[in-house]
């Protein structure tokens, strides 16, 4: 298992089959870092019900479609 | 510019002498597109003039109007469109080096209705690259130059339909909001941006970023604009999966009243003190403006929204994977046809799991129903648009969200309406700007509460020094 942010973005990069230009895999990394901290701060501890928004319709309408 | 040259005319003003048949269209057209032949050199607002095109439509319209066939206050109004906006037989680029010679068949649905409506296409404006690609160097297309200081940023990604305003290169333009691409251009370059709600502006024909946050709406030289542009392209479209079938109000007739009596306004002050504090001519000019609106009338009182951190964390996770899922093929097969910024702000959505994007979209309705509790009893939110006033062309950097993050994601992620309009200028003479933040599908109380604003203070009555 890789432990560091490096390690991951290393392994998931090899995984994802991303092909990163010379100079792009510094930036990406840093972005790599800043997106872990987004994820863990939306979190995945959420009840087992709790519903996702779907495409956001946020006062139902009629009913949509031809 | 002259007090007396039409491209100062806001949208009402011109309407007014175009349909009382005192200012022709086809002058009109003549004054921009000298006004752009002078200036746009230097501001790089336009990706591709239509002189012969608009002109064309500019005689069409007076001819119309001469017969008694005036089609309302678009009529003959000269008009941008960023360049990710379809438009039938005119190139539509999106700012990328991978659409060069795109050329769309028909118009997007927003078009469509804006040449109904009789509005002239002067031109395509410069966006960043896929609407997401920053102020960047190395594409095809020079990056935009503030007007009121061409040293500095007009922002994005509408940063063409910004400048072009401010500079008085067009009436009104049209750009695209998925994390703050009308309102924050709007904000730097001194104008007013309304994003409206989600599903009510279709945004069928306009290249897509991210499906679930794009949004369509106008830049203007003033809050009325907003409402012509709006009243025309509002409505139900079943091209775009997201539209709404709801009436559409006249939201001219909500800017009529004179006051702001039982208006009912909340401000989430810890957002913008707490979370990521707003400069202090930012701070002040918002502070300025709340005393406005309580002298027009207006009930004041502060809310507690939920970390601003966490709406702008959830709506990054669905950005870049919706941003990913749309360019992922182009990216593994042609990435250095885009420019870098636009390459790794896109690629870094292949990291995101589709479990981190389905709690993404939990944590997304969880924001959605505490905001909605936080306004309950409140008509409209204020806050400022963002923390900084312009910034130095080139410096703002990949990651200039996360160092000082801005105060508009919250409501591309919620849905919510939200104008952006100019509340001042700081000593250096760089606009500054106020948000205003209302209830699902309820612009025209946004639109009453900033034309009011706008009529009681003087900053409409300043252009850029050009």
């Amino acid at each position: 298992m890789a432990d560091s942010i490096e390690d991951r973005f290393a392994v998931e990069t090899e995984l994802l089959g991303l092909k990163l230009l010379p100079g792009q895999e510094a930036t990406l990394r840093a972005a790599y870092a800043a997106l872990r901290d987004a994820i863990a701060l939306v979190g995945a501890d959420y009840g087992f019900e709790a519903e996702p928004a779907h495409v956001f319709v946020p006062t139902p309408g009629k009913a949509r479609g031809p | 510019m002259t007090a007396s040259d039409p491209c100062f005319l806001s949208v009402a003003e011109a309407a007014a002498l175009i349909a009382a048949k005192r200012l022709s269209p086809v002058e009109l057209v003549h004054s921009y597109l000298a006004r752009i032949e002078r200036l746009d050199g230097a501001l790089h607002a336009y990706v591709r003039v239509l002189p012969d095109e608009a002109l064309a439509a500019a005689r069409a319209a007076e001819a119309e109007i001469a017969a008694g066939h005036y089609r309302g206050p678009l009529h003959g109004i000269p008009i941008g469109l960023k360049d990710i906006y379809d438009t039938a037989r005119v190139a539509t680029e999106g700012g990328s080096k991978l659409c060069l010679g795109r050329v769309p068949a028909s118009d997007g649905t927003t078009v469509r209705l804006l040449k109904q409506a009789g509005a002239i296409l002067l031109g395509k404006l410069t966006t960043w690259e896929f609407a997401i690609g920053g102020t960047a160097f190395d594409t095809p297309f020079p990056p935009v130059r503030n007007p009121w200081n061409r040293e500095r940023d007009p922002a994005g990604s509408s940063s063409g339909s910004g400048a072009a305003v401010a500079a008085g290169l067009c009436a009104m333009a049209m750009g695209s909001d998925t994390g703050g691409s009308i309102r924050w251009p709007a904000a730097w370059c001194g104008l007013a941006g309304l994003k409206p709600t989600y599903g009510r502006v279709s945004r069928a024909g306009i290249m897509p970023l991210s499906f679930s946050l794009d949004h369509a709406g106008p830049l203007v030289w003033t809050v009325e604009d907003a409402a012509i542009v709006l009243q025309v392209i509002a409505g139900y479209d079943q091209r775009d999966p997201g539209s709404v079938d709801r009436p559409v109000p006249d939201y001219r007739a909500a800017l009529a009243s004179p006051d702001l009596k039982g208006v009912r306004l909340a401000i989430p002050r810890a957002i913008f003190e707490r979370d990521s504090s707003a400069s202090e001519a930012m701070a002040s000019a918002f502070e300025a403006a709340v005393e406005v609106l309580r002298g027009l009338g207006a009930a004041i009182a502060e809310i507690e929204l939920p970390p601003l951190a966490l709406y702008n964390a959830t709506a990054s996770l669905i950005t870049r994977s919706e941003g990913f899922a749309i360019h992922e093929k182009t990216l593994r097969e042609r990435p250095l046809d885009y420019g870098a910024l636009a390459r790794d702000r896109l690629t870094i959505g292949a990291y995101v799991r589709a479990s981190d994007m389905v709690q993404a979209m939990r944590r997304r309705l969880m924001l959605v129903e505490a905001t909605n509790a936080a306004m309950e009893g409140f008509d409209a939110m204020l806050l400022p648009t963002c923390p900084d006033p312009p910034a130095v062309l080139g410096e703002l950097g990949p990651y200039f969200d996360n160092r000082r993050p801005m105060y508009m994601r919250p409501f591309n992620l919620t849905g919510q309406p939200a104008l952006s309009l100019c509340n001042g200028f700081e000593d250096t003479g760089l606009p500054l700007s106020l948000q205003i933040v209302g209830r699902h599908f309820d612009e025209a109380t946004v639109l009453r509460i900033g034309h009011a604003y706008e009529r009681a203070t003087p900053w409409r009555e300043r252009r850029p020094p050009l």
